[in-house]
């Protein structure tokens, strides 16, 4: 009898003799057996599934052994269905084990692009070869979970915290039906431990930061975030100072990874779940959510909006009074946003009645906040549809209450007024200096008839002026003809800046000549040495050994 | 106190009130007819005909289609008395009403407006999701022309104030603007928009205006400036007293902080595909995996108790020595 106690490993088995790796009696049905022996017919049968048989190297090979095996498992999955008392206390061990023997491997690294570049979409995820068996292995567990005669007190042995350690680590797999496995085998596993469940739940957390803080890659986010919307639903009031930690500390972080879509929806639901439970938790996490939200990365951004209706929508009043100005100057961004989904998705939460009840009740401090951005948009966005979005949102506002419209209006105005009377001055200044530059006598003579323009792209140190000057006798401030001197003045200038660029390059040589220096690190002894000795070890061997 | 022509500014002045002379003369020919709006103001609400009510809620369309193309005031008012005039000697059936309403609104805008702030038909229709079409609303805007003689450039309530308004601060000395003109064509607007002051004449109804903001004020100067305005309009001292009082409860309702909540029942919302798509997708819906109750164990909806009162009774959360170390960990 063949059996693999390595979990990890796949091995070929060739068809020696006519069973192969299984034994003749394993191979009988449960039907033919007496009672009494199917004990342990099961139990044989469960150790030949110990049996790994490979499907990537060479997936034709034992193509008989394989469907052997399917079989098998096919059978015990339904035997445990529907027979009762037939789970012992001797089976528990050898479930376990087939369980582990089976799964618990390293996963194969990926061939997709990771994260955010991995479009669910487009990238078609590398779908495990060994699913025939794999299915019906993870079927079968889950039968051995859910039966009635399932005894936690019992398995509790044998599913322990190493066990869920490696359960846990193949969430990370890309194929998404063994993911789904998983998520359905974890929930029982926690429902049913009570002891497994802070150690659970503290894994979790680890993959979480690692995912969030190192490595931005792991394929069962989703997956893990829909068992905890179920543990969050379930949480007893008042909630517990850990639930609240997880929740600022892992769940709101969560918001920052670039690959969110794959699993927002799911963390979303996570999120209000906590806010539905405890709404005193409102204004940190519409604040974590704020100090989040993206800035160039509008699919995300759309997500976000997405993620703040749905807290919106049961959210207290008394609550959303904390929170409401800075959110609704995020708003405001988002709806003046050039990108038209964003600006869209801003602007349809204006069809929110609780949304607007909400606002109407605070409408003095939120309409002058969103005003500017509506009232500017208004013909002016380039797509055609937020027109008549905004048209809708100005016209609901404006049915508020027309005085605080109107004086929101007149503020609106009296700002840009201002703005336009400092752009204004600034000009004014910025004449009031270039008349002042043209007025001063060193500009006169070959200057004078210049344009403002050129005279800014001179040098203007006194220097350059005397330089130019006093070659060409030009000092009195007589205005110029126009043709011939000016031309004179063009080549002089030329000629001086020339030899000002090349005096300077000099100088960059003079100033700084070229010091390059190593890093010195320090070096240990001790390795020092021990790579040495490993050198003349080398030495030795490669004299003996005749290559 | 000098008469109104003869102070310093006495030229700015006298050009003033030659404007207003000629503006009393023409009043009247644009006022809606008497009789009409009584009719309106009699008609009840399952009537197949226009109401005090059905009138007020277009012109809530119209401010607002006029603050969204950025109009002016003067469209907007010329819009109201179009609208006013045209309901007073026509009968007109409710489903026409938004019609009607883009069209005063279009005529409006092209008497008053420059060429290139004049919204076009297209998008007036594509803004206010009418559902007629470009051409019905063309021959509506014949059928007002019509009507209404042409007469597009009519003598409103919103000159006067401006009029007034610029005589009131020739005379003042020290030249500090006390009334604010913004705040009036303000206060007008909120006029507009109750049917009740489509009957008062543009004179009485800007002097009322006017009245109630001097009085706010309490300077003397400017009510002395007032009356003699009045005199010289012909105003009688009871026209004025009925307008002022119904413009002062007007304003009183125009200033009250409460806010109504928004019926957006009547505004039809569009978006694009995609975001569409998104708003149905993102409701995540009850998940698949039933809830784990924080202190019981989970039990499949089939089993037996037996489960419950075998797993139960084992490690409590808090009672583990695993407690300890998650408390430290999140420390």
């Amino acid at each position: 009898m063949l059996t693999c106690n390595r979990a990890g490993s796949r091995m070929v088995v060739d068809a020696a003799s006519s069973n192969g790796p299984f034994q003749p009696t394993g191979l009988l049905h449960f039907r033919d057996v007496p009672a009494p022996e199917q004990e342990k017919l099961f139990i044989q049968k469960l150790r030949q599934c110990c049996v790994l048989f490979d499907f990537i190297a060479d997936p034709l090979s034992d193509l008989k052994w394989k469907e052997v095996k399917r079989a098998a498992l096919s059978e015990m999955v339904e035997y445990i269905t529907h027979n009762r008392n037939v789970i012992t206390e001797p089976i528990y061990p050898e479930v376990v084990h087939v369980f582990a023997v089976n799964m618990f491997r390293t996963l194969p690294p990926s061939s997709n692009p990771t994260g955010a570049e991995f479009d669910p979409e487009e990238d078609e995820p590398t779908l495990e070869a060994a699913w025939p068996h794999l299915q019906l292995v993870y079927e079968f567990f889950l039968r051995f979970l859910e039966s009635p005669d399932f005894q936690p007190n019992i398995a509790k042995k044998y599913i322990d915290q190493k066990f869920v350690m490696q359960l846990l680590e193949l969430f990370d797999s890309e194929d998404p039906r063994e993911r789904d496995f998983l998520k359905t085998t974890l929930h029982r596993i926690y429902g049913k431990f009570l002891g497994l469940r802070a150690y659970i739940r503290k894994q979790i957390n680890n993959i979480f930061y690692r995912f969030i803080y190192e490595t931005e890659h792991h394929n069962g986010i989703a997956e893990l975030l829909e068992i905890l919307g179920s543990i969050i639903n379930g949480f007893a009031l008042p909630l517990k100072e850990e639930h609240k930690v997880f929740l600022l500390k892992v769940l709101l972080p969560l918001h920052k990874v670039k690959s969110l879509s794959v699993y927002h929806p799911q963390l979303a639901y996570c999120v209000v779940q906590f806010l539905e439970k405890d709404s005193t938790l409102t204004e940190p996490v519409v604040m974590a959510l704020l100090k989040y939200w993206p800035k160039t990365h509008s699919p995300k951004e759309v997500m976000f909006l997405n993620e703040l209706e749905e807290i919106l929508d049961v959210i207290e009043p008394s609550e959303f009074v904390k929170v409401m100005e800075p959110l609704f100057r995020q708003l405001a961004k988002c709806v003046s946003s050039p990108h038209f989904q964003v600006a869209e998705r801003a602007l349809y939460y204006w069809n929110n009645e609780y949304i607007m009840s909400l606002i109407s009740d605070n409408a003095a401090k939120i309409l002058p906040i969103m005003f500017p951005s509506l009232y500017r948009n208004s013909k002016t966005h380039w797509n055609k549809t937020i027109h008549g979005l905004i048209y809708n949102a100005l016209k609901l506002f404006m049915e508020m209450n027309q005085k605080l419209f109107d004086d929101c209006t007149q503020q609106f105005k009296a700002e840009r007024q201002k703005e336009k009377a400092k752009l204004k001055e600034r000009e004014e200044a910025w004449l009031k200096i270039e008349n002042l530059a043209k007025a001063n006598p060193q500009t006169l003579g070959s200057f004078q008839n210049w344009s403002s323009l050129e005279l800014s792209m001179c040098p203007v140190s006194k220097n350059q002026y005397q330089l130019y000057i006093e070659p060409s006798g030009m000092n009195s401030p007589v205005a110029m003809e126009t043709d011939g001197p000016l031309i004179d003045d063009i080549q002089m200038i030329r000629k001086a800046v020339e030899d000002q660029a090349t005096q300077a390059q000099k100088d960059l040589r003079k100033d700084r000549p070229l010091v390059r220096r190593k890093s010195e690190l320090p070096q240990d002894i001790y390795t020092v040495k021990a790579l040495e000795s490993h050198r003349r070890a080398e030495e030795i061997i490669s004299a003996h050994d005749g290559h | 106190m000098k008469d109104l022509a003869s102070y310093e500014h006495n030229n700015e002045a006298h050009k003033l009130l030659k404007q207003i002379n000629q503006y009393l003369e023409q009043e009247s020919k644009f006022l809606p007819r008497a009789s009409g709006l009584l009719a309106i103001e009699a008609s009840l609400e399952n009537d197949d005909c226009i109401s005090p009510k059905l009138r007020d809620a277009k012109v809530e369309d119209l401010r607002s289609l006029t603050r969204f193309f950025g109009c002016s005031t003067e469209t907007f008012v010329l819009a109201i008395n179009l609208l006013d005039r045209f309901l007073s000697i026509m009968k007109v059936r409710p489903r026409h009403l938004p019609c009607l309403g883009l069209s005063v609104f279009h005529l409006a805008a092209k008497t008053i407006e420059e060429e290139c702030n004049i919204p076009s038909a297209h998008d007036l229709l594509r803004i206010s999701h009418c559902k007629f079409t470009v051409s019905d609303l063309k021959r509506m805007e014949k059928i007002v022309n019509e009507k209404l003689n042409g007469e597009f450039k009519a003598v409103t309530a919103l000159d006067f104030l401006h009029l007034y308004h610029a005589l009131a601060h020739c005379h003042v000395i020290n030249g500090k603007e006390f009334l604010i003109l913004d705040r009036l064509e303000a206060q007008l607007k909120a006029c507009c928009c109750r049917f009740v002051f489509s009957r008062a004449k543009p004179s009485v109804l800007a002097l009322s205006l006017l009245t109630l903001e001097v009085e706010n004020l309490k300077s003397g100067d400017l009510f002395e400036i007032i009356l003699r305005v009045q005199k010289h309009s012909k105003i009688s001292q009871y026209d004025l007293a009925y307008w002022r009082e119904l413009v002062s409860k007007c304003l009183a309702d125009y200033s009250s902080p409460e806010c109504c909540k928004p019926d957006n029942k009547k505004l039809v919302w569009i978006v694009s595909r995609r975001t569409a798509r998104h708003l149905q997708n993102s409701y995540y819906s009850v998940p698949e995996l039933p809830t784990i109750p924080e202190a019981g164990c989970f039990t499949e909806p089939e089993s037996e108790d037996s489960c419950e009162e075998m797993s139960c009774g084992e490690d409590g959360l808090s009672s583990s020595p695993q407690s300890h170390t998650e408390s430290e960990f999140f420390s």
